[in-house]
């Protein structure tokens, strides 16, 4: 190594003296960029993370907030309570029906229309658009829309079962009916969130790769199954993994149809939380029963990206 | 890339912060009240039915004329103003001073403490119908102010108990005539005996009512354990006795009924019961007594002037009482202007607005003179000579022998308790005993926390 390297690389690793302007001994203060980042962090501080622990506290009490008293500290007494509780695992059980069921319909069906407009066709885009409309909508709106429409003796849907000789169907009043009805209502409004993802991912798919396996004599079923599912892992992930999330904490068609029931076939854990949080105010029970639900949701999740992560390495 | 490193940066970023947390912070505050921050101003919540909006339209702009008090009325579903209630009194926040409440909540607010007496401000408090003021009073104060009761009672399609045809055929079937029931009995065959028929081109269900889960099953099968003597609770609320004998009798005659409602039984809400006496599609129902006048309306009614109503026919034991419900004004106790807001809600309910309202289709009214108005008696339905209130008779004579759902403050639990097991026996999935069993097991749990 030459001399000059040496010095060349020594001058390289020698500390920088103050820059021009600053004053000798103090440390460069960006006051500037905290202070930018400052309401971000207050708002997260306020509404994420000082919540969260307030419920975490909360969880461990027990407190009615209409009667005025002071919650107590009982410890892990109302967790120990739910997993004893009928109703607690009812609702785990409605949930994870509602979320394996509904996300895995939303996937297949969304890939097949996404693969349906891999290649433009007269039209595309008008049916492109109207595929999407679904998801615009509130699902407040959406499980309004589905009481009215699905109810037996005035709703459209009965009215026509009806015209053609078919009986008349109690969609969300049968037990047996009500959580497949309310997964189809998940199914026809999310399904075009996950084709809007799954077709933008498989534009981004190079052509060439398409052609080569074309020349390999390659079938589609083929190409398919060889070189979309590995390119799109990733979209297919972020894309599932917000719906799992999103499914895990379905509420408002809920809410709108059958209100948990009949008897308690709909009765999904964020529904039985504010059944028990805002109908009978008993927070820190519904606090314990949030706990749950995250848990359950991180297990799922992290399974899933664990299972997924594992693949790549191999 | 920005930089703030400059001290006229430094500052201008500290400054864009301060603001950006400012704005961020005022935004929180978006959802509350405008506070005008003097006795002026009052702000209130009722439920957006006819009793909120003839509060929020009519009565409390005339109330601001005469005194100059502004009334904010908000209209709020049910649920939602018992979950406004219940979170902004745990903050014992003041941004509402007056609340329209379903008188079941009068329990739980007042052991709570929430709610101020309003004892001293009521005009004439015996002219009010007993068992209003009883409903609005916990721990010997009187928490709430009566706006509107409305007792369950028997709807019946007169046109149709009229019918020369129906009439002899429900003759020649039972050997009796056709007239109103007057016991569970009687109307039980009456219901079995319509349902099914064509009257005016449409094909009859025996009956309906509310038996959706969630409220409306229990209200309905209120009405029936009443008149059949079942007590859901000891006499101190220390024990759910859901599975005495009575109960359960009640419970299988409500069950049985189900059968002869129209399709989809479980769902029916109040507003799907009176679409079908409107449609004309049923041949009676339970319902509350102040709703018949939305069959009058020619506008969504093909059965103007054709609904009359009646006492719940009466149990074996020759009980008729039929379930109450009834809406009350009350004051918060976090209120800083709780004297102007009880003389607004007290003035609600003068003897000339009780009927004020009850003229503009806001419930049945809460005074005893009222029901003697002449105002009310002598309005008929336009082109007819069909009294408009023609139920004011018959509500009076219900709320005689009415009865309020169970007075503690565990109420909404017991409801949503109840109604599980309740949707369970109509559907067929527990047997009635069953049902009540379980029922009585998880209430008698809830009362023991």
């Amino acid at each position: 190594m030459s001399t000059s390297t040496q010095i060349g690389a020594r001058a390289a690793v020698t500390p920088l003296g103050p820059r021009p302007g600053r004053r000798p001994g103090r440390r460069p203060v960006h006051a500037g960029r905290y202070a930018v980042m400052f309401p971000g962090l207050l708002f997260l501080a306020a509404f994420a993370i000082y919540p969260t622990i307030y419920s975490l506290v909360i969880s461990l009490t027990k407190w009615r907030v209409t009667t005025g008293e002071e919650p107590r500290f009982v410890g892990l007494e109302n967790y120990a309570t739910l997993l004893a509780d009928e109703a607690f695992w009812n609702s785990v059980r409605v949930t994870v029906v509602f979320v394996v069921f509904a996300v895995l319909i939303e996937f297949l069906l969304a890939f097949g229309l996404a693969l349906l407009f891999f290649r433009n066709f007269p039209g595309d885009k008008v049916m492109r658009a109207l595929i999407l409309m679904p998801m615009l909508v509130a699902p407040v709106a959406v499980g309004l829309l589905a009481r009215f429409s699905l109810e037996p003796t005035f709703g459209i849907v009965n009215q026509l079962l009806r015209a053609v000789g078919l009986p008349t169907t109690e969609f969300l009043g049968s037990p047996a009916l009500a959580l497949p009805t309310l997964i189809a209502i998940d199914v026809w409004q999310w399904t075009p969130f996950l084709f809007l993802i799954l077709l933008a991912a498989m534009q981004g798919i190079p052509e060439e790769v398409i052609e080569a396996s074309k020349l390999d004599g390659a079938s589609w079923p083929r190409i398919i199954w060889h070189q979309f599912l590995p390119l799109l892992k990733y979209p297919i992930l972020v894309g599932v993994l917000l719906r799992l999330i999103d499914s895990f904490r379905v509420y408002d068609i809920v809410f709108m149809t059958t209100r948990g029931g009949p008897v308690d076939a709909t009765s999904t854990m964020s529904w039985q939380i504010y059944d028990v949080g805002f109908r009978s105010f008993t927070i820190s029970y519904a606090a314990a029963y949030s706990w749950l639900l995250l848990i359950l949701v991180l297990l799922v999740v992290n399974t899933l990206l664990r299972r997924m992560s594992s693949g790549t390495e191999r | 890339m920005i930089s703030f490193e400059g001290r006229g940066r430094r500052l201008t970023g500290v400054a864009v912060a301060a603001l950006a947390t400012t704005a961020l912070l005022g935004g929180c505050a978006a959802g509350a009240p405008q506070a005008e921050g003097d006795d002026t101003t009052l702000n209130a919540i009722f439920l957006p039915a006819a009793w909120g909006t003839v509060v929020k339209e009519q009565l409390a702009p005339q109330y601001e004329a005469e005194t100059g008090v502004k009334v904010n009325v908000e209209l709020i579903a049910r649920d939602a103003i018992h979950e406004k209630m219940a979170t902004l009194f745990a903050g014992q926040d003041s941004s509402y001073d007056i609340f329209n409440l379903d008188y079941n909540w009068i329990p739980e607010f007042g052991q709570g403490g929430h709610l101020v007496p309003l004892d001293d401000v009521v005009e004439d408090p015996s002219d009010f119908l007993p068992l209003s003021l009883e409903v609005a009073t916990w721990g010997d104060q009187l928490l709430g102010i009566p706006q509107t009761v409305h007792p369950a009672v028997l709807w019946y399609n007169s046109a149709l108990y009229n019918d020369p045809e129906t009439q002899a055929a429900y003759q020649e079937k039972t050997g009796d005539a056709l007239t109103v029931p007057a016991t569970m009995d009687e109307w039980f065959e009456q219901v079995k005996f319509f349902d099914g028929r064509e009257f005016n081109g449409q094909t009859l269900s025996g009956w309906a009512a509310q038996a959706a889960k969630g409220f409306g099953n229990v209200h309905t099968w209120l009405s029936f354990a009443f008149s059949y003597d079942c007590q859901p609770f000891d006499a101190d609320f220390t024990e759910s006795t859901l599975s005495s004998p009575e109960c359960i009798e009640a419970t299988q005659r409500w069950a049985d009924m189900m059968q002869y409602m129209p399709a989809g039984a479980n769902e029916l809400t109040y507003d799907n019961v009176t679409a079908a006496a409107q449609q004309g599609t049923i041949a009676t129902a339970i319902q509350w007594s102040w709703g018949q006048f939305a069959t009058d309306d020619p506008a969504t009614s093909q059965t103007v002037g054709q609904w009359e109503i009646a006492p719940m026919p009466a149990g074996p034991g020759g009980t008729s009482a039929g379930h109450l419900a009834a809406w009350v004004i009350s004051v918060s106790k976090y209120s800083t202007k709780v004297d102007e807001a009880k003389k607004f809600a007290a003035w609600l309910e003068t003897k000339e607005n009780d009927v004020f309202q009850a003229k503009n289709g806001a419930g049945d009214p809460v005074r005893i003179s009222s029901y003697e108005a002449d105002e009310l008696l002598s309005e008929t339905l336009p082109d007819t000579d069909v009294p408009r209130f023609r139920r004011l008779a018959t509500t009076l004579e219900a709320m005689q022998s009415a009865q309020p759902r169970p007075r503690f403050a565990g109420e909404e639990i017991w409801e949503t308790t109840l109604s599980t097991e309740l949707s369970a026996i109509s559907l067929g999935e527990r047997s009635v005993e069953e049902g009540l069993k379980r029922a009585d097991e998880a209430q008698n749990r809830n009362l023991s926390d």
